[in-house]
């Protein structure tokens, strides 16, 4: 079978513009984005498990002196959720333009076997996949707020917090291949560009 | 101290990847969303944010501790070379003061909440700002040396043991 043979690489089109990292600033928007993604989807949830389970922890708020409300609980599940899911296409936005400049070190297998495309196609689409899913969960977690358990104590479903744990993993997952795609194969990190273009970074970076 | 931990890996580290970026996320998506619903809350008059942002200022306290424990073995194993030592030094002690700063804040914000949880004096909103600021500053200064000096990426660590930097 005859397969794809590239004729050349369209970033280079953009080389003189970009600094030693291939992005045309010093320090990636999208892993900074991804703090703000990743800390509200696990602490929403985490509130919202805590809300759930308030009859047994009630005590042990009571031994502490902390005064505490199950709405409080559901409060930060909402709230965070919600502005996870806003900050979320921010992410998913400034990773998709980061990406498409990313030129990963050539011949690296990362530590759980994968080449650089391929931890970039699945950090690509997992990551608007996971949007999808946060973003749905969002609505589902309003009608529950708002419709179905509006007058609840227990103001989620329990399938909703294993929705929710469950993603904890996947992100998790999802989070380990960005972190590879920085640090092993060196997309947008000057010194490990600098490197790989044989510069000394003696001089390079002082 | 040292050999109580696993071999160091390609990473120069004990564990498969840094953890303290990990850690962060929760001391920096915390801290931030704090001052953002105390902004909301009193400028929209919805005291409920106030509650929302008192938890997570909580949870920002607690993360920032066990983020400094993994920041200082990450720290110790990086080898900072250049400028970075000088970045690692200041990301230090900017984030040892977090630490009591945050402190600070939660036992403040306790109190508050305790005396009238509707209310939010606007100090308190002055504080979440300076602390927004340097939460930013902080993380500048961590990008910086990921994202520019390459700490604990396996290409750094490659040439730092062939002795190229």
């Amino acid at each position: 079978m005859v397969h794809f043979i590239p004729s050349d690489s369209p970033i280079d089109q953009l080389a003189p513009a970009l600094g030693p990292n291939g992005l045309p600033y010093s320090l990636p928007i999208h892993p900074n984005l991804v703090h703000l993604t990743i800390g509200l989807f696990v602490i929403a949830i985490t509130f919202d498990i805590a809300g759930a389970l308030y009859p047994v922890e009630k005590r042990v708020f009571r031994f502490l002196d902390l005064p505490v409300t199950r709405q409080g609980f559901h409060d930060v599940g909402w709230y965070n959720l919600l502005a996870c899911a806003i900050a979320s296409f921010f992410t998913v936005g400034a990773g998709f333009f980061e990406m498409l400049l990313a030129v990963p070190l050539p011949g690296v297998t990362s530590s759980i076997g994968l080449k650089s495309m391929e931890t970039m196609l699945w950090h690509g689409v997992g990551g608007v996949l996971i949007l999808l899913v946060i973003v749905a969960m969002t609505v589902w977690r309003g009608y529950q707020r708002f419709r179905w358990r509006k007058d609840m104590g227990r103001q989620v479903q329990w399938l909703y917090l294993l929705v929710g744990v469950a993603m904890f993993l996947v992100i998790g997952l999802h989070g380990t291949l960005g972190a590879e795609l920085a640090a092993e194969f060196g997309v947008h990190i000057t010194a490990d560009q600098l490197l790989a273009a044989g510069a000394d970074l003696k001089e390079a970076l002082p | 101290m040292l050999e109580l931990l696993p071999p160091l890996n390609d990473h120069n580290l004990p564990w498969m990847d840094t953890l303290h970026p990990i850690v962060v996320h929760f001391v920096i998506a915390m801290g931030l969303i704090t001052f953002v619903f105390d902004l909301i809350g009193s400028v929209a008059k919805k005291p409920a944010l106030f509650e929302v942002s008192f938890w997570n200022l909580l949870f920002a306290t607690a993360a920032i501790f066990v983020a400094i424990l993994f920041g200082q073995v990450e720290a110790g194993l990086a080898d900072p070379y250049g400028a970075s030592s000088d970045i690692l030094n200041w990301h230090s002690t900017i984030g040892w003061s977090l630490a009591g700063i945050l402190s600070l804040l939660s036992a403040w914000r306790y109190v508050i909440r305790k005396n009238d949880p509707k209310q939010l004096p606007l100090a308190f909103l002055g504080a979440g700002g300076v602390l927004t600021v340097l939460i930013l500053v902080q993380v500048t200064l961590g990008n910086q040396l990921i994202w520019v000096y390459g700490l604990h990426t396996v290409k750094v660590v490659e040439a730092m043991r062939a002795g190229l930097v």
